[in-house]
């Protein structure tokens, strides 16, 4: 196993990316939509973004506390590398047939909109699959396209499918108000989720010849990672509860305030782990104590909470640093806390080319999470980021479809494609010199 | 309560639905349906989440404990068994077949280079080198079977640095390392300590989504893996660590302090880079508000009655909003408000606002933070088929989340829960060794299966 990845990240680019010769388009803003079709585009997916113009998505205002990257949104960074950038209006007629002949020479289409606007459009899926019935179309959205919050046109966000699912009553500490995520979990992981459909039924195309439509509502995904909760309620009437940072399913297995005011997580359910803990500890006994010797006894939450308590008090001795070394040493779980320092200075992260430098043409150099799957004979890669809307207008519709330049200046001259409206994270950044990253340079 | 009216589009919902109704999932193909899939995850359920995914679309998925079940069958909330499995495999054993194999036998090993030919993708989740020391590394399976897909998710990776400590991987230490956690969780008030709030600290989240996305993750590659195995009929080996998993799906917090130097530290029920955007207290429990243009902003102050009061008619950005300064000032505005509703009270209000408000069909997102047992019981989850007891033949009924998308040809369906320990020896054993009942007591009595 060592050997099939010897020299992984120096060889990244004499490989093929997997998804070669895939194209995707996506029709998407915020978060829930572009990120799974950057997944693809990060394993080599030819993925083309269309965007609304003159002022596309909506993320490329969003920023943490008013720091921008060079004018841009990091959000909008992050969520969209690989793509190509497309500006459309689909409001109208030419618009939505210049929208279907993309579709026609494409394999999957991502949208997410309210449910019936891609049929108000005209591009909703019986008229997608008349010009391509081998696509694979997929519509996310809050509620679905059918049932009653659907047929409300409920708006959703991330932390609305956090609240309506339990998942953020579930992430908090007992008798305190449940607590949002930092990070929009429902929207990411419903994205990528979404590629597990889009692939699956990739693969059955190739059997079958074939397409088909997938509906992905951001709080249906989430629930699916819930595991034991939905059983639980079910077999006893009652609601799961939280626990903070304990996990009730695993003992132990908890974050601890540590000597050093840094904070430690541990784990350590099997027997051979649960005695290097307790031999860390300097109470190997406890291994033998009938109340922990095994796991599913010790689970028992009195006998969980007696056995977490000594841990605390034992962690409050030592560093976070102190105790990942001991897990090393007798062979338990355990880690000291991360933050956005580990994140880019860990040289693990570094070594394995997850967190590396990307060198865009048109934002410099910037630091990025590379795609964290590492495949060996097809890496996936992350190269540049993201341009300004409809910044490579010319490019698709020459390239795809064939279209004339002067073809071209007259689709821009009726609006029906449009560039950047000249403001923040729009237009390129101040520093472009007016070429660099233009594929087709007029 | 008004008689509900069904929008204009309704035959729009009624064609999709007639489609792809999970009601219909089990008349329909597999996907996954040509695939071999051995899931040999050990203590982890990320490799376990993986391998459902895939025998949700149809994959033909062996599960290879050994003797005696693998730990993760004892993972269950206060350590609940049912029937004698934990809560948390119950739901992950899905659609699986389940063998026993001793791995440190000889024999053991031999019975699973047999599977490994006839497979397409293998599933494990040990410390690095375990695979390696019984002889059945990548460089050895690749060899008998140069099609695998040879799949590791571990903590630490195959390669790097860190990749050599042996230890297993647990959701709870690889929410910690992702950075997420760090992240997450109520602000500690200046001047108080962690011993007094001990709520006050980094969360991590409650469900093992660091499994779970890991598990998706390995997934997506698996699939990608086999679209280019279609191409050039080669297998790979697929490494995805668990916490870099989970912190893909962290934002800009790296870029952040790479350019800025700025750790991005935690902000309780508010969002660093959002606004409106947040969860608020209400009479009955709390909400999330989320408006994320400005038009949703103020047509939610005016259904606070702020409107004129605050000057929201001349506000023309959002970008003051989303400083700290101002979150922190707008939250204090905004809470005593709230508090004067039931969640369901500002949820129908906001739903009138979108028909009959001054800035209609413009609303913001209000929904009610709920506990789990109430999305359960929730109808238009029920209707949506995301608790439709699974009938298993051993376990019963029992409720685990499924028809997480609906799909006109292939839908995700689960037809089983679980299976005893060692339940499928006889038939997989018969059907890719042609082991029958002798063979199979020789082997159970030399303790291999």
């Amino acid at each position: 196993m060592t050997e099939v990845f010897k020299d992984y990240v120096k060889n990244k680019f004499k490989k093929p990316a997997p998804l070669k010769g895939l194209r995707v388009l996506e029709v998407c803003t915020l978060l829930f939509g572009p990120a799974g079709p950057s997944f693809l585009a990060e394993m080599g997916a030819e993925v083309i973004k269309i965007e609304l113009p003159p002022l596309g998505d909506v993320t490329r205002s969003l920023n943490p506390f008013g720091w921008f990257y060079k004018e841009q949104s990091p959000m909008f960074m992050h969520i969209n590398p690989n793509k190509y950038y497309m500006a459309l209006d689909l409001h109208g007629d030419p618009g939505q047939q210049i929208f279907k002949e993309l579709c026609a020479k494409a394999d999957i289409v991502e949208f997410n909109l309210r449910p019936g606007v891609t049929k108000r459009w005209n591009i909703g899926y019986e008229e997608i699959k008349e010009v391509n019935p081998g696509i694979i179309y997929i519509e996310k959205n809050g509620f679905g396209q059918w049932g009653r919050y659907a047929e409300e046109s409920r708006p959703s966000n991330d932390g609305a499918a956090q609240a309506l699912a339990g998942y953020a009553w579930m992430s908090s500490f007992p008798n305190r108000p449940p607590l949002k995520q930092s990070i929009w979990i429902c929207d990411y992981y419903g994205g990528l989720m979404g590629e597990v459909a889009v692939l699956a039924a990739l693969h059955h195309r190739k059997k079958t010849g074939k397409g088909q439509y997938i509906e992905m509502s951001q709080s249906e995904n989430i629930m699916r990672t819930m595991g034991w909760i939905w059983p639980y309620q079910q077999l006893t009437g009652k609601s799961a509860e939280p626990s903070g940072n304990r996990d009730q399913c695993i003992c132990p297995a908890d974050t601890f305030l540590c000597k050093d005011n840094q904070f430690a997580a541990i784990a350590a359910p099997a027997p051979d782990e649960f005695k290097g803990l307790c031999k860390a500890m300097g109470k190997p006994e406890l291994a033998e104590d009938p109340r922990f010797r095994e796991h599913t006894t010790r689970l028992k939450d009195e006998n969980a909470l007696a056995i977490l308590k000594i841990i605390a008090d034992w962690a409050r001795t030592n560093t976070a640093d102190e105790i990942e070394t001991l897990g090393i040493k007798h062979g338990f779980a355990a880690s000291r806390l991360h933050n956005a320092k580990d994140m880019n200075e860990n040289p693990h992260r570094r070594d394995r080319d997850f967190v590396k430098e990307i060198d865009d043409p048109m934002y410099g150099k910037y630091v990025e999470h590379e795609f964290p799957v590492m495949m060996s004979k097809t890496p996936p890669k992350i190269k540049w980021t993201v341009r300004p809307v409809g910044f490579d207008n010319e490019y698709v519709l020459q390239k795809i479809l064939g279209k004339s330049m002067a073809e071209i200046d007259e689709l821009h001259k009726k609006g029906v494609v449009g560039k950047w409206k000249d403001m923040q994270g729009r237009r390129p950044p101040a520093d472009w010199d007016g070429a660099c990253g233009a594929i087709i340079r007029r | 309560m008004t008689e509900y009216i069904r929008p204009k589009w309704a035959d729009w919902a009624d064609k999709i639905r007639s489609l792809d109704d999970p009601v219909l999932a089990h008349e329909k193909p597999e996907a996954l349906d040509d695939l071999v899939v051995l899931d040999m995850s050990s203590r982890s359920m990320a490799g376990c989440y993986c391998s459902s995914m895939l025998a949700e679309l149809g994959a033909e998925t062996i599960r290879i404990e050994p003797p005696g079940g693998d730990l993760v069958r004892t993972y269950s909330p206060n350590g609940m068994m049912h029937q004698g499995t934990g809560l948390a495999y119950l739901a992950e054993g899905r659609n699986k077949y389940h063998v026993t194999l001793d791995l440190a036998t000889e024999e053991g090993r031999d019975i699973f280079k047999s599977l490994i030919a006839q497979a397409d993708v293998l599933i494990e989740t040990y410390p690095k080198g375990q695979m390696d020391e019984w002889g059945i590394g990548y460089d050895e399976l690749s060899k008998i079977n140069p099609r695998l897909i040879f799949t590791s998710i571990s903590a630490f990776g195959r390669f790097g640095p860190e990749s050599d400590r042996r230890q297993y991987d647990y959701d709870n230490v690889s929410q910690a390392r992702s950075g997420i956690q760090y992240a997450t969780g109520e602000v500690l008030p200046e001047g108080k300590t962690v011993e007094e709030m001990p709520w006050a600290v980094p969360t991590k989240a409650g469900p093992w989504i660091t499994w779970a996305v890991s598990g998706t993750f390995a997934a997506v590659g698996i699939l990608g893996a086999l679209h280019y195995r279609e191409l050039t009929g080669e297998g790979q080996a697929i490494d995805v660590a668990t916490p870099e998993a989970y912190e893909r799906l962290n934002d800009y917090v790296l870029h952040w302090y790479a350019d800025q130097g700025h750790v991005c530290e935690r902000f309780g029920n508010l969002d660093t880079c959002l606004w409106l955007y947040g969860f608020f207290p209400t009479k009955d429990g709390g909400v999330f508000l989320g408006g994320l243009r400005l038009e949703m902003w103020k047509a939610f102050v005016d259904i606070l009655g702020k409107y004129d009061e605050w000057g929201a008619a001349e506000w023309t950005t959002l970008a003051p909003f989303m400083k700290k300064d101002w979150q922190l000032k707008y939250q204090t505005m905004i809470n005593p408000l709230t508090l004067q509703y039931t969640s369901e009270e500002l949820t129908q209000k906001a739903i009138e606002y979108a028909k009959s408000g001054r800035l209609a069909p413009i609303t913001p997102v209000v929904a009610e933070i709920v506990p789990p047992g109430k999305t359960m019981q929730d109808a238009i989850w029920v209707e949506r088929g995301i608790f439709t007891p699974v009938q298993d033949p051993v376990y019963g009924d029992v409720v685990v989340a499924q028809s997480q998308w609906k799909a006109t040809e292939t839908p995700p369906r689960t037809k089983w829960v679980c299976r005893p320990v060692g339940y499928d020896n006889g038939y997989v054993y018969l059907k890719y060794l042609g082991y029958g009942p002798v063979k199979l007591g020789e082997l159970n009595g030399k303790g291999v299966i």
